[in-house]
């Protein structure tokens, strides 16, 4: 924004308020009701948990950490993707997408949330003794666990989890403070800041997040090993972000916001996106599966063989239809990506993809040595679905809160008057 | 659009049956009417010349401008191609066609690789996904060609000195006399209202 003079840049300041889009009834949420709703879904989430817990003593208590576990990460990958699309709009200085980028913030600073969630299961498991991280166990294979016994040690694992947790918070409230100190104050350096900040910040995420994959979602299943899996959870949270902000605005068109604010055309980038990494997602996943296949090494195909047996081979055929080719060809079709009602749908579907891929990640850890020893059945499946639910709905009510008192767009970017004006000319 | 615009070779040395449709107007010296050209000096003149053009129902006209305007392709009423519907029937066939082809000879000549199962449909899958993008790439740029009429080695506009204008400063609309509502008088009387800076007939000349 440096090419403007001083003048020049209060004018278009000026002109961003001036735009009708602009008005405080349209880009401001309704804060009484959007609060009894983040409440309501709160207080339900904080139901389904207790639930959760009660399932730990009644049906399995390894069981229900492991569905609680599924929906954290899920969540978490979330986050981060969110954080991830905010610092890639920052570094390539992207036009179209300053005002939906609001939105993407307000999903990101759920990460302190995440951190919060995923410390009882760090705790449980370190208590325990290990109850889905296996290398932890008495009964893991001795000589392995000693070779692997200098990255995987409880210590070193709970000192990790706080650095990642660090890094994230630390990169998550950097940038929610300038966007936020660009609402007050509209300095035009503050998009300088931002996008320095990304530029170390890409990197610090993309090598934070990839050894959390191998910590938290790899690591269970001490044996098994690939070097594509931070890159699997991470692609599993960029188009999720997109979805959860594809709902968020077509939730708040149809209580009359961001009329004018996001268009079709903004619609139709975003879905873009998401198509583009539902693709991608499924692109290295097969890839992973493929290359571990072909090799055959028994370690590595173990942890596949375990997730194509009892039962576990119904979800993977699912992901392979569910979240990626049905997806892709709904995908393909233009309309359903310039209609945000059309988002939103595939949006829905594809957190659900989501979570039944974290579901068929982490759930066969739970009996992955002996599937006779706890085998709940159909009976135990409850407790899957409440899980997932209870963190979704907290995390969900933490969201609508934050949604609820920042103004729904990015009021004084001076990068909005190009994103008023966005057009795909294809 | 003929044949014989896809073509190296003038269209005068082509047989009759390749030339394309000739048409019934022709100027004072007998050459056939190849259409009709406006210039015009400003970009909003042009906009407000297409939209004419579009609303009295001309199908076979185009404009030309010496950098692209946005949202013209509105206001000359143009439809959304077809071309992606080839396109996606062309490439998913091309997929189905690929791992037919893997199925069929691992099915007739089988080969032990590392000791894997005959049936398993893993290893065709890299080759299903290169073929379908492969057909995708080809009948995309073939398609586009087909569609768009390129590349054209010769066209009548050329023998215009203004419409050589057309890369540097002026606009221009062209209103080719094989549209069924195609009329010297009519049609210059139309383009007469858009206040054009000058109006000729061009020959089919090659």
């Amino acid at each position: 924004m440096t090419q403007l003079s001083a003048t020049q840049y209060k004018r278009r300041l000026k002109r961003i308020a001036e735009h009708p889009a602009m008005s405080a009834e349209n880009i401001t949420a309704d804060r009484a009701s959007m609060d009894k709703a983040a409440a309501v879904m709160i207080g339900i989430g904080a139901i389904l948990l207790a639930l959760t817990a009660a399932g730990a003593v009644i049906v399995n208590g390894r069981h229900a950490l492991a569905s609680y576990a599924v929906g954290v990460y899920a969540v978490t990958a979330i986050s981060l993707g969110a954080m991830f699309w905010v610092m890639v709009f920052e570094l390539v200085r992207s036009g179209w997408s300053a005002g939906v980028r609001r939105q993407f913030e307000n999903v990101m600073m759920n990460i302190p949330l995440c951190v919060v969630l995923i410390a009882p299961i760090l705790i449980f498991e370190l208590a325990a003794g290990g109850v889905l991280f296996h290398w932890m166990m008495d009964d893991a294979d001795a000589y392995l666990v000693n070779k692997k016994s200098s990255y995987l040690n409880p210590a070193f694992l709970a000192i990790r989890f706080l650095l990642y947790g660090g890094i994230w918070i630390l990169l998550a409230m950097k940038l929610w403070g300038y966007s936020m100190a660009q609402d007050q104050t509209g300095d035009r350096y503050l998009v300088n800041k931002a996008r320095f900040t990304s530029s170390w910040g890409m990197l610090l995420f993309a090598l934070s997040v990839a050894f959390f994959a191998f910590d938290f979602l790899m690591s269970p299943d001490y044996r098994f090993f690939s070097t594509m899996w931070g890159v699997y959870y991470f692609a599993g949270g960029t188009f999720s972000a997109i979805a959860v902000v594809a709902i968020i605005c077509c939730i708040a068109k149809f209580f009359g916001r961001m009329t004018g604010a996001i268009t079709a055309e903004h619609t139709h980038d975003m879905g873009k996106l998401m198509f583009g990494f539902t693709v991608f997602w499924g692109y290295i996943a097969f890839s992973q599966y493929f290359l571990i296949w072909y090799s055959n090494i028994p370690e590595e195909v173990a942890w596949f063989t375990h997730r194509k047996e009892n039962g576990w081979e119904v979800l993977a055929w699912l992901l392979v239809f569910g979240h990626f080719l049905i997806p892709f060809i709904i995908l393909l079709q233009r309309p359903v990506k310039r209609s945000l009602v059309g988002l939103a749908i595939v949006g829905v579907w594809l957190l659900v993809m989501t979570t039944i891929d974290k579901t068929w990640i982490i759930r066969p850890m739970v009996y992955i040595r002996d599937f006779a020893q706890y085998n709940p059945g159909p009976a135990g499946w409850w407790l899957d679905v409440v899980a997932a639910a209870g963190v979704f709905a907290v995390w969900g009510g933490f969201l609508v809160r934050r949604i609820a008192r920042v103004p729904l767009i990015p009021v004084r970017d001076p990068r909005l008057l190009k994103a008023l004006k966005h057009k795909n000319y294809v | 659009m003929a044949l014989a615009d896809y073509l190296p070779i003038p269209t005068s040395k082509l047989p009759a049956p390749l030339r394309g449709p000739s048409t019934k107007f022709v100027l004072e010296d007998g050459t056939p009417v190849h259409g009709m050209l406006a210039q015009y000096s400003k970009t909003p003149d042009l906009v407000h010349a297409v939209e004419a053009v579009r609303d009295a129902g001309y199908k076979v006209w185009d404009s030309f401008s010496p950098f692209p305007i946005h949202g013209i392709e509105e206001s000359m009423g143009f439809s959304r191609t077809k071309l992606p519907y080839i396109i996606g029937v062309a490439g998913l066939s091309a997929a189905a066609m690929g791992f037919l082809l893997q199925w069929w000879i691992s099915g007739d000549y089988p080969m032990v690789v590392q000791g894997k199962p005959f049936t398993a449909w893993q290893p065709f899958v890299p080759v299903t996904f290169e073929i379908g993008i492969l057909i995708t790439a080809f009948t995309t740029l073939i398609g586009m060609f087909a569609f768009n009429g390129l590349p054209r080695h010769h066209h009548p506009l050329y023998q215009s000195e203004r419409f050589l204008s057309s890369s540097d400063d002026k606009f221009f609309v062209y209103i080719e006399a094989t549209d069924e509502r195609f009329d010297p008088e009519a049609t210059r009387k139309l383009l007469e209202k858009t206040h054009p800076d000058h109006i000729e007939l061009i020959g089919q000349r090659d």
